[in-house]
């Protein structure tokens, strides 16, 4: 670690000399005496004053180093650790917010089912926000990325090891409503785009939660195919089933136009390995991310910025510390005689 | 302006002059101290015949009686100017000094002595410099002269210079000071004025002899050296500091006693009464 001291105002260290302010033996704080050599030598008195040009001396040097905004440059980090990198793709359209099935769905009645998923069930995206932050608290080693999507990604936290900063990004996936629109295509995109300028440092995934799917375009599918095989990513697709949605256990001749089945056989056509994951209660789900969990244990090296770290507070707090042993000291001065 | 304190004093030895004034003289003349008496051919001065003493002599010649008069002296104020001087938590030792002086001069015209002021730092200072003279309204124009002063950093060299103007004269010299230098050369100082009857009057503050009651730090500054100094004033100290003071005090005391004169301390300010007691007490 280069621990490295620069300052973002170097010029003001000019003033720096004004610290010997205070060696200087004229003061105007002292008081007037006829002849000093008839009083006792005083040791402590001597020590007190030595103490108060120290404090003194010390409390401005602080003050112009604070000035000068000392800080430890930014460096580089190399670390080593197990596990993947994982871009997490949450589908934050308003469909989303629709409630899943109970656990015990299949032993309720089909035609009260639907009725039990709006009135029992759990939103979806919460399950999937609950599951997804535990599964970023579980997998330490891991590196995570967050993007949400809806009519356009939405860039939440770069690929990081700062599990919080990912938490709280997941957290605040829970504010307000979905919104209208889906664009799987232009999301997945986005999200091949976030490994572009990174180094191969161990596995990557991309976990796309959604609930839904879409017919893309040609040269869409081209792109996203190219893009998965330039950067080496896994995709998996935790597809959020609604209790009428398409199920990808009985395609049959017509449901093969529907648009989810239509990117399920998309993604199957890739190079690139792909799993989907069907989940229809918050168990599926869960079953779905304990199975993702147990995919990924490569090592893998990356390179971490350490941000430049400011000191200017220490030195801040060191003056204030030494000012207040100057006001002490001028607590107890005697001002005048009496 | 206050009106300035009186005091008495006279001198505790004859004194030469022909001037006539309040002291006992050592000249012959108009007074009351019969000395002898003397043949009216010697001393031609009928309005003195004592004719009971006449007939009564044996030699059968008229005597006149010879008595001695009293004689005005002149008196000088040697003030110390210096920067120390003008320290005094309340009143500069200065101004105590100027107080002095117009009573000084208040009594001395009562008594009829000349009164003159020689001041000094490290030198003589003659902006200051008052010759001897009668006159009533001197003292104010000297307590004037020293209350306005500047002042500067003093050394026993200026009261040497001072003292060369005084020294063949006799006469009464008060000698105003704090005295806050090296006894050492000081010795031949006084004894240059051996004529004359020295009054050493030490002017210290209540703030220089007594410690401040309260503890605290101080941080002080020598008014004259420009060195500086830093005490915790706490009991230890304050015992420490009454002891210098005392130390000193005896010093002085030892200083003068070996030369046979009496300091007289002057402590925040001037006591008439108290400085004609010490003539009393001289005289006595």
């Amino acid at each position: 670690m280069g621990a490295l001291l620069d300052f973002t105002q170097p010029w003001m260290l000019m003033a720096l000399p004004l610290a010997l302010l205070p060696l200087l033996p004229n003061r105007r704080d002292t008081l007037q005496f006829s002849h000093l050599a008839w009083l006792p030598a005083d040791r402590a008195g001597h020590m007190l004053s030595t103490a108060w040009r120290a404090c003194a001396l010390l409390a401005i040097a602080s003050v112009v180093l604070a000035l000068a905004g000392p800080g430890r440059s930014q460096t580089q980090v190399m670390r080593t650790g197990t596990g993947a990198e994982i871009l997490v793709l949450i589908d934050r359209s308003r469909s989303m917010d629709e409630r899943m099935l109970t656990s015990d769905w299949q032993t309720l009645d089909p035609l009260v089912v639907r009725y039990q998923a709006q009135s029992r069930g759990q939103p979806k995206g919460k399950a999937a926000r609950d599951l997804l932050s535990k599964f970023v608290d579980e997998r330490p080693h891991d590196r995570f990325g967050l993007m949400c999507f809806s009519a356009n990604p939405i860039h939440v936290a770069p690929i990081t090891r700062r599990t919080e900063f990912i938490q709280a990004g997941i957290t605040a996936g829970g504010v307000g409503r979905g919104l209208t629109n889906t664009d799987v295509g232009w999301a997945l995109n986005s999200a091949i785009q976030a490994f572009d300028q990174r180094a191969y440092s161990g596995s990557r995934i991309i976990l796309l939660v959604s609930d839904g799917g879409a017919k893309l375009a040609t040269d869409v599918r081209r792109q996203l195919r190219e893009g998965l095989l330039r950067n080496r990513i896994t995709l998996n697709w935790i597809y959020l089933r609604s209790v009428n949605g398409a199920d990808f256990n009985a395609i049959s001749e017509q449901s093969e136009t529907l648009p989810e089945i239509a990117l399920h056989r998309f993604f199957q056509s890739l190079q690139t390995p792909y799993t989907a994951y069907q989940a229809m209660s918050p168990q599926d789900l869960a079953d779905a991310v304990t199975d993702i969990g147990n995919q990924q244990h490569f090592p893998i090296d990356f390179i971490e910025q350490i941000p430049r770290r400011d000191y200017s507070r220490y030195f801040l707090a060191t003056a204030a510390f030494f000012c207040a042993m100057l006001l002490a000291y001028r607590a107890f001065r005697l001002r005048e005689w009496s | 302006m206050a009106t300035a304190q009186a005091f008495h004093y006279r001198m505790p030895r004859r004194v030469a002059g022909q001037r006539p004034g309040s002291h006992r003289g050592s000249s012959l003349g108009a007074g009351q101290e019969f000395v002898s008496h003397a043949n009216l051919y010697d001393r031609p001065d009928p309005r003195r015949l004592d004719l009971r003493a006449s007939v009564r002599s044996l030699s059968r010649e008229w005597l006149v009686r010879v008595s001695r008069q009293r004689a005005g002296v002149t008196v000088q104020a040697v003030v110390d100017v210096s920067a120390s001087m003008a320290f005094g938590a309340h009143t500069p030792k200065l101004q105590v000094a100027a107080d002095f002086v117009e009573a000084l001069a208040f009594s001395t015209f009562r008594a009829g002595d000349a009164l003159g002021m020689v001041a000094f730092d490290a030198t003589e200072r003659a902006d200051l410099f008052v010759p001897a003279m009668l006159n009533r309204g001197m003292g104010e124009v000297m307590s004037r002269l020293i209350r306005q002063c500047r002042t500067a950093p003093g050394s026993v060299a200026g009261l040497e210079q001072a003292v060369a103007r005084l020294a063949p004269r006799s006469g009464l010299v008060f000698l105003m000071s704090d005295f806050h230098w090296s006894l050492d050369r000081l010795g031949p100082v006084v004894d240059a004025l051996a004529h004359n009857f020295v009054v050493p009057m030490i002017i210290w503050d209540q703030a220089e002899i007594e410690p401040p009651a309260q503890d605290a730090i101080a941080a002080l500054d020598d008014s004259e050296s420009g060195t500086s100094r830093t005490l915790w004033i706490r009991p230890l100290l304050r015992a420490r500091w009454r002891d210098n003071v005392a130390n000193r005090k005896r010093e002085l005391d030892r200083f003068f006693a070996a030369r046979s004169m009496r300091p007289f301390y002057v402590t925040g300010a001037f006591g008439a009464d108290a400085m004609s007691e010490y003539f009393f007490e001289v005289n006595a």
